[in-house]
């Protein structure tokens, strides 16, 4: 998917999580995960790193390899991604307390990778 | 996880699910129908006895976040557990006509996953019926099992 396809859908997404209450803690930390991948997606097409026809789905599918590859022109967006991908567990499949803030972390891991894949785009 | 827990996020997504459209919001929309369907089936699978309740949340089939005992919660190996979507991982064992129903009606749902969310295939009214057929099915038969679902 090219990277202007998956900004398009990464907004979509974001509009749909402007509709959250801060008690939908599960979809507001799955809206993160989501619009967070595509804007991965798009810094790493944009920055060249990969082609538009290879996407990274959860960074922990990632071979080992392509993890270190993908991580090398800057580690951070890997990393904030795999933080949103790590309280999924814990808050969306289980009921931990503290959803909430873990919710608010999500959504600002994915301000900050939203940010990663405009200055990607802008630098084209 | 524990059935009230299940039910509980069941009721709060639902809720959220009456507040998206189905087309405009697509992705979210989606999602909420197929996490909540997701819980629907755990919890059935945990009063068939097929799978034991407990706060175990799944990582990775085979892998759990247990509470480490000092606040936090760390992994640790479970033979079963809390499915992460129906089939992943798959279910040993027998399982109950009804609860099957559910499983097969999610695998509907989860057919759409992948191409709609992260592929780019556009999604339509047909899609968007055929997902909430599913999962009313899935839904009603969970009602059945467990009457305090419909509360």
């Amino acid at each position: 998917m090219n990277s202007a396809k998956h900004h398009e859908i990464a907004r979509n997404i974001e509009r749909s999580l402007a509709k959250c209450r801060p008690e939908d803690v599960e979809m507001r930390i799955e809206a993160a995960m989501l619009a967070g991948t595509h804007w991965l997606n798009a810094a790493l097409h944009d920055i060249g790193a990969n082609p538009p026809d290879k996407d990274v789905m959860h960074t922990y599918m990632l071979t080992i390899n392509d993890f270190r590859r993908l991580s090398l022109p800057d580690p951070q967006p890997l990393a904030m991604l795999a933080e949103i991908e790590d309280i999924r567990p814990v808050y969306v499949r289980g009921d931990a307390p503290g959803g909430r803030q873990a919710a608010d972390r999500a959504c600002s891991l994915l301000d900050r990778l939203r940010a990663v894949a405009l200055q990607a785009a802008a630098g084209r | 996880m524990l059935i009230a827990s299940h039910l509980e996020k069941i009721r709060r997504l639902q809720n959220l699910r009456g507040r998206l459209q189905p087309l405009e919001d697509f992705e979210l929309w989606f999602w909420s129908t197929m996490t909540a369907g997701t819980h629907a089936v755990n919890a059935a699978l945990h009063d068939a006895g097929v799978t034991p309740q407990e706060s175990a949340f799944p990582s990775q089939p085979g892998v759990y976040m247990v509470a480490d005992g000092a606040g936090g919660y760390a992994p640790a190996l479970r033979a079963a557990g809390d499915v992460l979507h129906v089939g992943r991982p798959p279910i040993a064992g027998p399982v109950p006509p009804d609860v099957r129903d559910m499983m097969d009606a999610m695998e509907i749902i989860e057919s759409y996953r992948d191409p709609c969310v992260r592929d780019g295939l556009a999604p339509t009214a047909e899609i968007v019926d055929r997902c909430d057929a599913a999962y009313r099915r899935c839904m009603r038969a969970l009602e059945q099992r467990l009457p305090e679902a419909a509360a």
